[in-house]
């Protein structure tokens, strides 16, 4: 038995196998190596890993494997913590590292960066959130999560991702002289790094609030209500603004490539009539607000009509 | 194979590794520090912040790149995007040289994030050769590797790991990266003399030294890179700097990371004792000086940890 074990842990492909299958294992390295995963490559098992793994004068062959078993877990879920440090501040460290260690199981990472360990979180929050239908009265929580979830990996990503600071954005000026009559059919072209979201939550505003908190953490959860949320970066640092709904319409018929003429169709939609000359108002001072934040790259006019790009303040 | 002493790389002196805590005290006081070190992969891909500090950072210091996801020892194939990337990196940052790790960090398509050790044999030695020249066609350069501190040993091993890296380099003229702390503890890990691997290794390949602290755990050792570097270490970076007539040395720290001024501090400490050295006479008492190696805290202590970029968000 011991030659046959032998003769299959020479296989540097097969050592390797066996060895991420039990220092992965979620219940530890015995039940790794007893583990099918393990067994189907080298039939060791617990009695018999030392004819894979060596002893030392202090450790046997399994708390040599546990060293790296314990890192496994303990780096991963330390990371993922560190991608969604608000979710894990509201869930507390044992439920966040519980639901972050189930996650690793279910999308271990397969990148060579660290960027994308948190990239199916989200995914893995809603594919195990309560189920509606069962009446579980944990359900609005975790419509909560998820939005925060969201949001955070919405924050990660525009961080470290493509961003306008060496780009000319546009400017007023660039727009000034464009004939009134023309305005309607003008597309203006938005950045990689404006990223619009609508959540059931207010939870822009929960997020403020968790970082805003002393160290122990009170904060009132918010009740369920469509929210809005612009995420974009400007000076390296990623900003967050509040959008409401007719701000939110405007901007994601442009995002999609839109013309001017079209956004605000989208947007009087969602206002009643006796606000819309109010809106007509409103939204000159918006697309200011939005130049100056850098939103808009260039402005273009059926075709190419080249007016370019911007940069400034307040939503 | 004909290869330069050091592959023709000059000693930069003193470095530090390069960390997100300390981006705006480096790049407000440009402290005086020979060279930095960074993690390839929190730069490779990065299109904000980490990458334009670290573009005026590569205005001002010398840099050297130094990876954790080659996974050299893999049996699943090289990732070419992944080198492709780490030679624009090296390119537009003018890297003096690229390092990573003589271990592997996954198979079948996942990524442990951790470098794993192979078993030393003739077929990891034919493996890691074939895709070391592999790397060093797309690089077009030499590459540096690191000896891993370790945990496990195989019973499948016939030889050392310091007649592994000998015969590596030498048949791919690639240089190392001696981590003498690395040393250390997997000499107290595997129970091997640290003296007789620093001794055998090809010392004219070396081409960097790392530094660290380490966790006594009793019964082994575990490098944690969160603590100064004790006197056994100093002991056997001196014999490494003696044998190879000093090359390019950069002071670690991963964990519970101290403010840029603490970690300068450990830095100065280190030049003196390089001038120590020198020809000039002892500057300091070393021994005296140098710090106890640092017990265990109770409880699961892992190897340091990995990292990447802390987001700024208003």
């Amino acid at each position: 038995m011991k030659e046959q074990v032998q003769e299959s842990a020479d296989s540097l492909d097969r050592v390797q196998r066996w060895m991420q299958a039990v220092i992965t294992h979620p219940e530890g390295v015995l039940s790794g190596a007893d583990g099918e995963a393990a067994r189907e490559l080298i039939d060791a098992g617990r009695g018999n890993l030392e004819s894979v793994v060596t002893r030392s004068r202090s450790l046997e062959a399994a708390d040599r494997l546990a060293i790296y078993a314990n890192a496994y877990y303990a780096r991963l879920i330390e990371c993922v913590g560190d991608v969604f440090p608000v979710l894990k501040r509201v869930l507390g460290d044992e439920v966040f590292d519980s639901f972050a260690f189930d996650y690793l199981q279910a999308y271990p990472s397969k990148r060579y960066t660290l960027n994308y360990l948190g990239d199916s979180f989200v995914d893995f929050l809603r594919e195990t959130r309560p189920d509606p239908e069962e009446g579980n009265d944990e359900v609005d929580w975790a419509d909560l999560l998820i939005d925060l979830a969201i949001l955070e990996w919405t924050i990660y990503e525009v961080f470290d991702g493509p961003g306008t600071e060496k780009e000319r954005m546009l400017e007023t000026g660039d727009v000034a002289g464009v004939d009134p009559a023309a305005w309607m059919s003008i597309h203006l072209h938005t950045p990689a790094c404006l990223q619009l979201l609508q959540m059931s939550y207010p939870v822009n505003q929960f997020y403020t609030a968790v970082r805003a908190s002393d160290e122990e953490l009170v904060v009132d959860y918010p009740d369920a209500v469509t929210s809005y949320v612009a995420i974009s970066r400007r000076d390296y640092i990623v900003r967050r603004y509040d959008l409401t709904r007719p701000q939110y319409e405007l901007l994601k018929v442009l995002q999609a490539g839109g013309a001017i003429g079209q956004a605000l169709e989208a947007c009087m939609e969602v206002v009643s009539d006796e606000d819309l000359d109010q809106l007509l108002v409103d939204v000159q001072q918006w697309f200011s607000n939005w130049t100056s934040e850098r939103c808009f790259f260039q402005a273009t006019q059926k075709g190419e009509i080249g007016m370019d790009k911007q940069d400034g303040k307040d939503f | 194979m004909k290869v330069p002493k050091q592959l023709g790389h000059a000693n930069l002196g003193l470095g530090l590794g390069l960390r997100t805590p300390h981006f705006d005290h480096i790049l407000e006081h440009r402290p005086k520090v020979d060279w930095f070190e960074i993690i390839s992969e929190n730069f490779m891909d990065s299109q904000g912040r980490p990458r334009h500090v670290l573009d005026q950072i590569a205005e001002h210091y010398p840099l050297v790149m130094h990876g954790v996801s080659l996974s050299i020892g893999s049996t699943d194939p090289l990732n070419l995007e992944y080198l492709k990337k780490l030679k624009t990196l090296a390119g537009e940052i003018d890297a003096k040289w690229v390092s990573d790790h003589l271990c592997w960090t996954g198979v079948a398509g996942q990524n442990s994030h951790d470098l794993l050790p192979i078993p030393l044999t003739e077929e990891s030695l034919k493996h890691v050769i074939e895709r070391i020249h592999v790397v060093q066609d797309v690089m077009e350069q030499a590459f540096v590797f690191e000896n891993p501190s370790s945990y496990v040993g195989f019973t499948g091993s016939t030889m050392n790991e310091w007649e592994f890296l000998g015969r590596m380099t030498e048949a791919t003229g690639c240089g190392l990266l001696l981590d003498v702390n690395n040393v250390y503890v997997s000499a107290r890990n595997h129970d091997f003399d640290p003296e007789e691997y620093i001794r055998a290794i090809p010392h004219d390949r070396v081409v960097q030294f790392h530094l660290a602290g380490h966790t006594d755990c009793t019964t082994h050792l575990i490098d944690t890179h969160d603590h100064p570097v004790i006197a056994e270490v100093w002991a056997l970076y001196r014999l490494a700097h003696e044998l190879t007539g000093g090359v390019s040395t950069l002071l670690e720290w991963d964990a519970n990371i101290p403010p840029f001024e603490e970690l300068h501090a450990e830095v100065l400490k280190s030049k003196r004792y390089l001038q120590e050295e020198g020809l000039q006479g002892p500057v300091v008492d070393w021994e005296q000086e140098a710090c106890e190696c640092v017990p265990a805290e109770e409880g699961c202590v892992s190897p340091h940890p990995l990292h990447h970029n802390t987001v700024e968000v208003e």
